[in-house]
């Protein structure tokens, strides 16, 4: 496939899958809903403490927003090949000329990209409801940031995605797997903060340096430079480390004649 | 040519022995059949994993953004997490009679509806109980908390109201469902409702007046307060009244939950829907 065709998959598989996230209600929930709960119980929670955690609404609205992205990448990655395999479309999609890697990339995008969505709106109910000040101290990086948060996210759900097949009830892993992520990357509680032993393990997890990259463009003091970086880099890891898994998935699943079994 | 007859039963279906029956088989069946998670490979997962995880992330959050110690949002969350088991498990147990296609069998046995309805709450019950101690074991080897012993009595009475009463949301939610295409929708829906109106993170004095009147006809917010009362070191006298009105709004929620499914299945049988999906 030539690269200007490879683009055209990806970009049209990631549409397709934001529009059919789009009619999910459960993703409706997750995505919109979820973060403004939650940014508002953060908001009263940190109103509670009179301030003293010192943390803007910015702060918390960005969190929340994430924290919805986290769950979309986590149910709409998680569940990826399993519904193809629901739906009767894996043999075919395995089987068509287009690599069906890429598909899975166009996939898991469009599942981050439908959660920045979330974002969107959390900032939205800021503004509106508790007249939030939307400012960015280095505008000309939030683009850079946004972009780098959205590939590391996305190559950590293909990830997800080949990995969590694996596993029968990949939604129950979804369920396991939502509060520890936003425990330890950071999106309401600073790292800092937390014990010794769980700082390596949130270095290794593209949310920690996504929320940093977005955080740092908007209310941090020097440019995200280092978050930036770190996430264009474990994007690669990332990928490389789901695709040596995604040629292992299929070719067990060819070799045991599983691909279409639920 | 002979006409069918229906085999002899040896109960008449009109009796309290056969209510009885409905009720306690019919319940413990209606567990492992139409509870999806009643499986370790989910269940562990799902209603051990994710209630240690939600426990640890509001006790940071809690202490971190607010003076309070981390005890006080372990008992709101090792209250609250009863709801996974409570109101899921009663949304699965009812509206999955509809898409497991037993619906219409269901309402064809003349089975008493009241001990068909009821006999469900058992389970989940027992369920949400099991899920709230484990939480409530954890929070006191890891985050502090401490029962006062002459009291544990009153919590554990208010655990167990409050487990009633957000089962019995959860039956209303699973008689909605019946109507709905995704049932699960209002399951979380109620589940993060309880997280942020009920008190579990945020006293409810702190919330705005439109949160604590919400906050007030929902399940968990007397329960609550009662158990972190009696953790205190609260006696009856001083919580009875709480864990009575949480009674009273379980109970409340209960008969809602019975009213709209016989309405529904009244509804479903004069426009012929019973099994329409």
């Amino acid at each position: 496939m030539t690269p200007g065709r490879t683009v055209r998959l990806i970009w049209f598989v990631t549409w397709f899958n934001v529009r059919i996230l789009l009619a999910s209600e459960f993703f409706i929930l997750t995505t919109f809903i979820a973060p403004l709960i939650f940014a508002t119980l953060a908001f009263f929670l940190f109103r509670s403490g009179g301030g003293t955690a010192g943390q803007t609404l910015l702060y918390v609205a960005l969190g929340a927003g994430m924290m919805g992205v986290w769950s979309t990448t986590l149910f709409g990655c998680g569940g990826a090949i399993a519904w193809q395999r629901w739906e009767g479309t894996l043999e075919l999609l395995v089987n068509a000329p287009s690599r069906y890697d890429y598909i899975l990339v166009g996939q898991t995008l469009g599942a981050v990209v439908f959660g920045f969505y979330g974002i969107l709106a959390t900032l939205a109910w800021g503004v509106l409801l508790f007249g939030m000040p939307i400012e960015a101290t280095y505008p000309l990086i939030l683009p850079l940031s946004l972009l780098a948060a959205i590939v590391s996210l996305g190559s950590l759900g293909m990830l997800i995605a080949t990995t969590f097949v694996l596993y029968r009830h990949a939604n129950a892993l979804g369920n396991l797997l939502e509060y520890p992520i936003w425990l330890i990357t950071g999106l309401l509680v600073p790292v800092a903060t937390l014990p010794w032993w769980v700082h390596p393990i949130s270095w290794l997890l593209a949310p920690t340096w996504g929320m940093e990259a977005i955080r740092g463009a908007t209310i941090g003091a020097a440019p995200p430079t280092l978050a930036i970086a770190m996430c264009f880099v474990l994007a690669v890891v990332y990928y490389i480390a789901a695709r040596v898994t995604l040629v292992f998935v299929l070719a067990k699943a060819r070799r045991d004649a599983t691909l279409s079994l639920q | 040519m002979t006409a069918l007859t229906a085999p002899p039963t040896r109960i008449a279906p009109n009796t309290l022995r056969a209510a009885w029956r409905v009720f306690w088989y019919g319940g413990r069946m209606s567990y492992g059949m139409l509870f999806n998670w009643a499986r370790p490979s989910i269940y562990i997962p799902t209603l051990i994993g994710g209630p240690t995880f939600q426990l640890f992330f509001f006790a940071a959050l809690g202490s971190y953004a607010t003076d309070r110690s981390p005890a006080y949002f372990a008992i709101g969350n090792a209250v609250q997490v009863s709801a996974l088991a409570g109101v899921f498990g009663m949304t699965m147990a009812i509206a999955n009679e509809r898409w497991f296609g037993t619906l219409p069998a269901l309402l064809a046995t003349p089975a008493n509806r009241v001990a068909v309805f009821a006999g469900r709450f058992m389970p989940f019950i027992v369920n949400g109980l099991l899920v709230s101690l484990y939480a409530f074991g954890l929070g006191v080897v890891f985050l502090g908390v401490r029962l006062a012993p002459g009291s544990i009595a009153v919590a554990a009475l208010a655990l167990l109201v409050t487990v009633f009463s957000c089962t019995a949301i959860g039956a209303l939610q699973g008689a909605i469902s019946l109507r709905l295409r995704d049932g699960l929708f209002g399951a979380n829906l109620v589940t993060m409702a309880i997280l942020l109106f009920c008190g579990v993170n945020i006293p409810l004095h702190e919330l705005p007046g439109w949160m604590q009147v919400v906050g007030n006809i929902l399940p968990f917010t007397h329960g609550v307060e009662a158990v972190r009362q009696a953790a205190d070191g609260a006696g009856f006298r001083q919580v009875g009244w709480l864990i009575g009105v949480e009674a009273l709004v379980g109970i409340a929620y209960a008969v809602l939950a019975f009213a709209l499914f016989v309405l529904l299945e009244r509804s479903a049988r004069r426009h012929a829907t019973l099994d329409v999906r």
